[in-house]
């Protein structure tokens, strides 16, 4: 079963994954700005300030879902020690780090206007700090310890107990009270967005989906290129 | 109409900032990436150029990834 994961198989895959995102990026980079500068309407309170959220939103689902995604495949190599699984996560976890700091600026760019803020230590806020910290330890287990086992022991210890802060991120709109808005989009429940600015969101996201894709895949190519040079006389 | 769009009612700079923030780091972060990419690509290359034809060939028999590497450079090259 596990004979698909093999580096031969994966690297091939990649390189045709790779020249494909390169050739639609562009095509629906410029399709996501063009609905969310210019053709999505501006909120009625907010104004033209609501189009940040165009890019804080997919960045902030994006941090989330790359720390869960760590999770779940640190679990996973616990229990099958598939050695590709310690690799995904490495290629993973800047690019969580990038998205968490990224939500985190642009939410202080729109809290300032909105707000009167940069910057509160509300809940949300708060606990998305602390989620960029959780991402900053985890990818200095790789880059402070030696020994791997070492390394998926102490980065799988990190990212099982930064999962308790990901449903507190989630619901720390719900549990107390905060500057932040509530949820508008609701995966169970019906949404308060309005379809205007709906698309332009989900193109935007399919636009960071698509750029995490393209990231992930060169530094996964990266690691595998890695282990072969060390490996290349006993091959 | 170029300036009110520029202007966004007064929200341009926080608007345009963010914009400008996110593209940049994905440009920095992208060329970092392909740098290393490359860098590691090259290196594994000198390795395998500095192996004895015997070695090469085995290793190129037995590593489709070597292959690979070594397909794709010679394209470019």
């Amino acid at each position: 079963m596990f004979k698909f994961f093999s580096s031969s198989n994966i690297y091939s895959l990649i390189q045709k994954l790779i020249n494909f995102i390169n050739s639609i990026f562009f095509l629906i980079l410029i399709i996501g700005l063009t609905f969310a500068l210019v053709l999505s309407p501006p909120d009625y309170i907010q104004g033209d300030s609501v189009r940040i959220m165009y890019v804080h939103v997919p960045a902030a689902w994006l941090g989330l879902a790359c720390f869960s995604f760590i999770t779940l495949l640190s679990i996973l190599n616990f229990v099958f020690k598939i050695k590709n699984f310690y690799f995904i996560n490495k290629s993973i976890a800047p690019i969580g780090l990038l998205f968490t700091c990224l939500a985190i600026i642009t939410g202080a760019l729109w809290g300032q206007p909105t707000w009167g803020t940069w910057w509160a230590w509300d809940a949300r806020l708060t606990s998305m700090f602390v989620l960029m910290l959780f991402y900053i330890f985890y990818i200095l287990a790789f880059k402070l310890l030696n020994k791997e086992e070492l390394i998926v022991k102490v980065s799988s210890i990190i990212a099982i107990i930064g999962s308790i802060n990901l449903p507190i991120i989630k619901y720390s709109v719900e549990w107390w009270t905060t500057l932040h808005q509530p949820a508008s989009i609701k995966i169970v429940g019906s949404s308060s967005i309005h379809s205007a600015m709906l698309l332009p969101l989900l193109l935007m996201l399919l636009v960071f989906l698509l750029y995490a894709a393209l990231i992930f895949l060169m530094k996964y190519k990266t690691e595998i290129i890695r282990i072969k040079k060390k490996n290349i006389k006993r091959i | 109409m170029i300036i009110e769009f520029i202007a966004m009612n007064g929200y341009g700079l926080y608007v345009w900032l963010s914009f400008s923030v996110v593209f940049i780091s994905f440009a920095a972060v992208y060329l970092k990436t392909r740098k290393t990419l490359k860098k590691y690509e090259n290196e594994f290359l000198v390795e395998l150029q500095n192996l004895t034809v015997e070695e090469k060939n085995k290793a190129l028999e037995n590593s489709k990834v070597a292959q690979q590497i070594l397909a794709a450079n010679s394209k470019i090259n």
